[in-house]
Parts: C-alpha cells; structure tokens; sequence
C-alpha cells in the first residue's frame, strides 16, 4: 500500500543521513593538517635551474617557450655572449597563467620548471610577478614536480616498444 | 512600589535570559549536527576545537552591518515587523511551565491561550513582507500566509485530542496526569494525535518539507530579503524561539512534562523539548521539499479529515468511559 | 449605490530571476510573467559568459589551442580538446596508437562521471534548498567526486584542465600503481554509485516534485536539436559512441539507458544510470590496455607546429551534455581559419521556451535543472 511505501521511504533517507554520523569527517583542518601533493603537480610556481656541477645557468634564451605559451605572459630579452645566448631579462606574469606546462614540454635543455609548492596568498600584486632572480631562487628552494622538457619529449618519441613503465 | 516592581519583572527578566541563552545555542547545535550528517565538521575555528564562541562572533558581526531602509518602502512597518515577532514568541512563553514550578501566567485555559498568542506571529510576518516593496518578498508572504493559517487547523484538534482525554486545559493538570504513563502510550490516539502534531509543528515553525516559503532557491531568501544587521538576526532567534515553543508544548503534552521515565524534576522538560528538536533536525537534513499547491493539497484533502476523525473517536471514547461507569 | 471598488485588471507580474540566482547554474537572466502562480510566458537573456574563443582560434596555433578550449564546457575538461584533436587528426590523416587512445578513453570516462555528479549535486539544491535535504545530496555526490578528482591529480598533476590531450596522442603515460589506485576507485564507486541511484529513483518527495513536469515528446524531442539525455529520457535510442563509434569505444562492451515518458525524472536517472555504464567501460579498459607509445608524431621540441593540408572536416563527440562537434576550415598555415563549435547546452537550452509556459513557478527551477545547462559551453 502506498502508506507502507512512504513510511519505508521515511526510515530509508534517515538511515541514509544517520549512518553518516557515525563515519569520519572528510576535512584537512588547514592550517593545523596540510595535504599531501602528488609528484606531478601542476599549481605551483616556476624555477630557473642551473647546471649541478658548474652552476651556470641551463637557459639559452631559445624563445620557444615565449612563442608557445596561449596566454603570453613570459617576456625574454637575449644577450650573446662566449659563443651561447644568455637570458638578459626573463619576466613570467604569474597571474594569467593557465597551467598548461606546455613552456615546459618545449624547453631543450631542461631549464624551465614548475615547483612542487601551491602558491602562497600574497597582499601586493608585485608578488605574483615572476623576475630571473626570483625564479632562480625558487629552484634552489622549492622541491621540483616531475614534468621536464626531456622526459616529456622522450616519452613521446615514437617507436619506443615496451620501455613504457 | 519599587519591590513590588523587582518582583514583577524579575522572574521576566531570569525566563527571558535563560531563553535567550538556550535559543542562541541551538544554533549552534543545529550547525555540528548538520555537519556531522554530511561528513564535515561545522564550527571549529572560533573557540578551537569546537567552536563554541559562534554565536557570539555571529552576533557582533551582525551587529556591526549597515542597517539600510528601502526607499519606497513603509518604513513603520519595516521597522515593526521583526520587533512584532520576537515580542508575540517570547510572550508565549509566559504560559509554559518552562524553567519555575509554575508558569508565569496561571489560568485555567493555558493551552489555549498559548495556542491563541503564538498565531499572532503571522501578522508580524505579513507586515515585513508586504512593508519591503519587493516582489520576491511579497510572492513568499503570500504563500506563507496561506501554509500557516491552514496549519493551524490539524495543530489545535490534534492537540484537543488528549485534553479531550484528560479532561482539562490547563498544564498543571496535564503533567499531573501523566505520572503513570505518558499520553504517547495510549492505545491508538495517542500515538495517531503525535504524528499529526508533528507534521502540523513541521508546516508551522516552516521547516523542511514544508519550507518552500523561507529558505528557497527561487525566491532567493522570501520575507527577510531586504533585512540586514540585527534585525535579520531578531527574525532568525524569533524563529527559533517559536519553535523552541512548540517543541516545549510537545514535550509537556505528549511525554510526560517533568515526569521522567525514573525521576522526576522540572530540568526534564528542556531536556525533551531538546531531544524533540533533535529530532526535527534529523528530518530537516534529510529531505527536499514539496511543493506549495502539493502541500495546501495534502493538509485539506488528507490531514484534515483524519483529525476529525480522531477528535470523534476521543469523543466517542470519553462519553463511553464516563458514562458507563456511572 | 453605484460600485466603487472597480476590479482592475494589472496585467501579469514580471519577475526576474537574474544573472545572479542561486539556482540558473550559472550567469542567465529569466524574466517570467506570473499570473498567480503560472507561468504565461518567458524571456530569456544570454551571453553574460561570452568570452570569444572562436575569434580567439584565429590568432593560436593548433598546438595551443587544446589548453585554450578545456575552458569552455568547465564541468567534463577533457571531452573539448578530445574533439578538437580528433577534427586535426581527422584532416591530417594521422593515426593515433591504441595505447594512446585508450587513455583518452578513460579520462573522458572518468570527467563523464564527475560531471554527471555535479548536475546531481546542484539538482539536489534546487529541489532541497541550500539549508536542508538537498545540501546533504550536494556534499555527498561532491565526496564522491573527490575520489575521482584525486586519480586525475595523480595521472596528469592538477584536479580538472587536464591538458592531457595533443595532437596525434597523449601527454602522459599511466604507471602500474595509478592501475591499482583504479582500481580500488572502481570498486569503492560501484556500490555507492548504485546505491545513491536505488534511493533518488525510489524517493517519493523526489517522485512528486519530478514526475510529469517538463515533458518532452518523442516528436519534440526529434525536431528540437536536442542531444544527449534529453534524447535519451524521451526513449530515443541514439547515442554517438554506439552508432558512429569514434576512437575504440567499438571495442568495449557497454548499454544505453533509455527513459520511457520525457520527462524531468527519466532524464535524472538516465544520468544516474550512464554512470554505472562508465565505471564498466573504465574497468574494461584497465584490464586491456595494450602497449605501445602514446604519441606518433615527432615530438614538440623543434619548432616544428602542426601544419595541416588545405581542406575542412567536422567531427563530433558524446560530451555528458550532448552532442558537441568542431568544425575547422584550414588554409595550409598553422592558425586555423576557422574554427566552429557546435555546443550541446545552447541547443538544448532553446527548448525551454516551449516547457516553461504553464507550469507553476516552483517548477521553472525543477525543468531547468534537469536539462543541465553548463553556461561556459552556451556563451562560449
């Protein structure tokens, strides 16, 4: 009948909620819990890395990552010096960037990165303005997500077999 | 004259704290409950690691929002509406044997005259409404003008049903009578009276499934659209005092007042209009709402004619025990 | 005595539920004429979301577009640029490898199911209101959810753009510990998953509110342009990956739900029901996943962009909305032409000026809902 049916209902929906009060809270208490990022993380911000053992600087001022990005906000100025180019100005605009690590993908010597870090909420928009120290500071700092320029390319290579694991 | 005035407004003075205290409270209750129903925790940061200063941060931000008149609007009656309500739920509560031995006001007819108070309130919700010049706030009033005064109708007579079998109007007649056993426990009425008590309680403090008037998502937020500041935070307390009311009436005539499954003592009754409360909270977080025309529907073609119903039995049943006795 | 209370009649009362409401889904301005409580008739405003991606498409390269696009139907990323890649492969004539395209498989799968709980969630809203039922409905689907948007940040690094797709592959390559986190979502889900659609679809209050409001006929349906499951909810049996199959769904196994009368209760539970079909789709895909690369194409490190011949193509997709199709005219350069999308919840949002005239107010927000419009995807 239909009395039975509307009552069967009623239990049904208060077992449903009830039984959730019994079961643990979902939520990270930030700031006192913080969560675990994956490897591959993409919000971060951005860093300039250097040779290991001599410490110059990876980037030849190449441009590519300028003329791939959608939102064109990386601004490089070149200078030619002891037979490679060097990056005289390298100015990233944190606030349009979409995170779409194609800067990334494009780099032949590895030397533009994204860190492992969320962004930090700042007060002053001059803090979402990314200059070459600033950049080269935090690659020193920050630990790096996963993606580079050579290991995206080598997986794409075709023809690979079975080196896929 | 001076102490004949301190003993006037003293035992005022004590119920309206302590109420005021409670109902702020239940809010805060009403947000952990909530919360733990949806796996989330609610208030936690205010008062680390529960919360418990809410409503007092609640509270001074609302007393710090700019407190703005629409232009065209009538701007007594604006300012009338919330002050009405608040006034008419914390004057009911001079009947209810609420926190004293006896109630504030002790007449023959309380029930009656608690019922006939607390359906004051609907004015004062008619008049913030309509005084706000707004088509949102006007569509909402109408409508819940309509759900409450046919509302009213199944609360009495459900509510007569056991006054009808006790004999008597008044609250100290009923808590004495239910020392045995509580009205709850009787054969068919009292379980049929309880159920058509609590939806009819439902549809009156508007709560989900019949709250399509208050808190919707198509009239954006219904007569309190253009309150802000502290009058927004009188209908919000105004609300819940009147419920906190009804819960209270449930409790003395249904399970037992201040008779206790083993003791008993006056705290007993805030402790099962709390329990009560908890209970509509469950139903509240656990349901959609129906629809109003769903609703009239459902109160004039099914609820009403089931209460006469019963009203006629209680009758029947009265008439036959005191007259075949004699 | 003469009458002096004349009844006057004023008309309809206009009521504008505008741009910011909590239940349009978005920007979307409704002007309704209410007698009462009917509806007599309705205008309708669009284009607060208007952020001209196809004369953006005009100046972008074709490998830059991809990340461009995922922006416009922002509740299921990835079905976008799987359509737009598979126009280019389509005029480049370039093939792409079962590895590859088994994983564009599944991430569309598993965006198909989050976004089918997303319009369940925000459904739950409508009907319930923010404080009460339907606020509980809302955190649940969105706990769910949760698990799925985890999977995604673990494959590719962020929770939603996935930017995974490319032209002529993919970008990254699954691990065997990311198969047994899928595993395991795949058997957390399906009880739940089939679990939640037992209750809503036997839930009276749900059944009183949805039943029999906002009917669409077979022959209305037919000649609206309507896709997806409003198609579906009238018992329109079509569905593109089953009747012109695109990338390998003709290898996998899988049903189509069909309502019965049209209206908004068979097109919820059409939506309840594809999930379980996507879950059996994603499990058959981890149990075959064959090897291989996942790109064939010399890779992006040369500045060599994708330059395809002259000509035209169109090709369409099943996003969880509808059906959505690229068009893209192409001159021999790297920029496109033109490029035209053909967006499902902009054809099926014209179908409310023919449902909404007559039913009650409350209803407005119940018929909306149920045809799931995401408003990224209307403006564009």
């Amino acid at each position: 009948m239909r009395l039975i049916k509307i009552i069967k209902n009623i239990y049904r929906n208060l077992y449903f909620t009830l039984s959730n009060v019994v079961k643990p809270a979902v939520t990270i208490k930030y700031p006192q819990e913080k969560r675990i990022f994956p490897d591959k993380l993409r919000l971060g911000t951005f860093g300039l890395t250097s040779d290991k053992e001599t410490g110059e600087e990876n980037c030849i001022a190449c441009k590519l990552c300028e003329k791939i990005c959608p939102s064109e906000i990386i601004e490089i100025d070149i200078e030619k010096r002891d037979g490679r180019g060097w990056a005289k100005k390298f100015n990233l605009d944190l606030q349009s960037c979409i995170q779409c690590e194609l800067c990334v993908q494009v780099c032949p010597v590895d030397a533009i990165i994204m860190m492992k870090e969320a962004e930090k909420p700042t007060t002053s928009r001059a803090d979402l303005f990314l200059t070459k120290t600033k950049m080269m500071r935090n690659a020193e700092k920050l630990e790096e997500s996963w993606a580079k320029g050579s290991i995206l390319q080598e997986s794409h290579s075709p023809n690979l077999g079975d080196k896929n694991d | 004259m001076f102490n004949s005035f301190i003993e006037f407004a003293l035992p005022i003075f004590k119920t309206i704290s302590i109420l005021i205290l409670i109902v702020a409270y239940l809010v805060w209750l009403e947000r952990k409950v909530a919360a733990k129903m949806q796996s989330r925790v609610g208030p936690y940061s205010v008062g680390y690691p529960h919360g418990w200063l809410q409503p007092l941060a609640d509270a001074l931000k609302l007393m710090t929002k700019d407190d703005s008149i629409p232009k065209n609007s009538d701007s007594l009656l604006f300012n009338l509406g919330p002050v009405w309500i608040m006034v008419v739920s914390l004057a009911s509560f001079a009947l209810l044997p609420f926190y004293f031995n006896n109630p504030m006001l002790n007449v023959d007819l309380s029930f009656m005259l608690f019922i006939a108070i607390s359906s004051l309130i609907i004015i004062g919700i008619f008049i913030s409404g309509w005084s706000s010049n707004n088509k949102y706030a006007l569509i909402s009033v109408l409508r819940m003008t309509a759900q409450i005064i046919s509302y009213e109708i199944p609360l009495v007579i459900s509510l007569l049903i056991p006054c009808i079998l006790i004999g008597s109007l008044s609250f100290g007649e009923i808590i004495r009578y239910q020392e045995d056993t509580w009205i709850i426990f009787y054969p068919l009425l009292g379980q049929l009276s309880f159920i058509i008590f609590f939806i009819s309680a439902l549809a009156e403090g508007n709560r989900i499934p019949f709250d399509l008037s208050e808190a919707e998502s198509e009239l954006i937020s219904g007569y309190t659209t253009e309150y802000s500041g502290i009058k927004f935070a009188l209908f919000y307390l105004a609300e819940y005092v009147h419920l906190f009311g009804i819960c209270v009436l449930g409790s003395i005539i249904f399970f037992g007042g201040s008779n206790g499954p083993f003791f008993s003592s006056n705290i007993l009754i805030v402790i099962k209009a709390l329990l009560f409360f908890t209970l509509i909270l469950f139903i509240r977080w656990s349901f959609f709402r129906i629809r109003i025309d769903q609703l009239l529907k459902f109160n004039w073609v099914k609820l009403i004619p089931l209460s006469f119903a019963g009203l006629l039995l209680a009758c029947l049943l009265k008439y036959y025990m005191d007259f075949s006795s004699l | 005595m003469e009458d002096r209370i004349v009844e006057k009649d004023f008309g309809d009362l206009a009521v504008n539920m505008g741009p910011q409401h909590p239940s349009t889904h978005g920007v979307f301005r409704l002007k309704l004429y209410l007698q009462g409580e009917r509806i007599n008739k309705i205008e309708s405003f669009l284009g607060y979301l208007h952020r001209g991606v196809e004369k953006l498409s005009e100046k972008l390269n074709y490998d830059q577009l991809p990340p461009v696009l995922e922006r416009d139907d922002y509740l299921s990323p990835t079905s976008n640029s799987l359509g737009f890649v598979n126009a280019v492969e389509k005029i480049c004539d370039i093939e792409v490898s079962r590895r590859a395209s088994y994983i564009r498989v599944l991430v569309a799968e598993l965006q198909r199911i989050s976004s089918h709980l997303v319009a369940l969630g925000t459904y739950g809203l409508d009907l319930g209101g923010a404080l009460g039922g339907g606020a509980s409905l809302f955190l649940y689907c969105f706990r769910e959810r949760e698990k799925i948007l985890d999977i995604m940040e673990d494959l590719t690094g962020t929770r939603f753009h996935t930017n995974i797709n490319q032209i002529g592959g993919v970008r990254y390559d699954i691990k065997s510990d990311s198969i047994s986190k899928i595993n395991k979502l795949i058997s957390d889900l399906k009880p739940i998953l089939e679990d939640y659609t037992n209750m809503i679809s036997n839930d009276e209050i749900f059944m009183k509110r949805t039943k029999n409001i906002g009917v669409i006929s077979k022959k209305l349906a037919e000649e609206s342009g309507g896709s997806g499951p409003i198609l579906r909810g009238s018992g329109i049996n079509f569905d593109i990956r089953k009747n012109k199959p695109y990338e390998c769904y003709s290898e996998f196994d899988f049903n189509i739900p069909t309502g019965q009368n049209g209206d908004a209760y068979d097109r919820t539970i059409v939506r309840m029901k594809e999930n379980v079909e996507s879950l059996n789709i994603v499990q058959q895909i981890i149990e075959g996943i064959p090897e291989g690369d996942i790109h064939s194409r010399k890779p992006l490190k040369s500045p060599k962009l994708t330059r395809p011949p002259k000509g035209s193509s169109y090709f369409s997709i099943e996003s969880p909305r509808g059906e959505l199709g690229f068009f893209i005219v192409s001159d021999g350069t790297s920029i496109p032409y033109r490029m035209k999308i053909r967006a499902p919840s902009f054809s099926n949002l014209s179908l409310v000026e023919k449902l909404l005239p007559g039913t009650f107010m409350a209803d407005s927000v119940v018929i909306l809902g149920s045809l799931d419009p995401v408003f990224g995807d209307v403006d564009r």
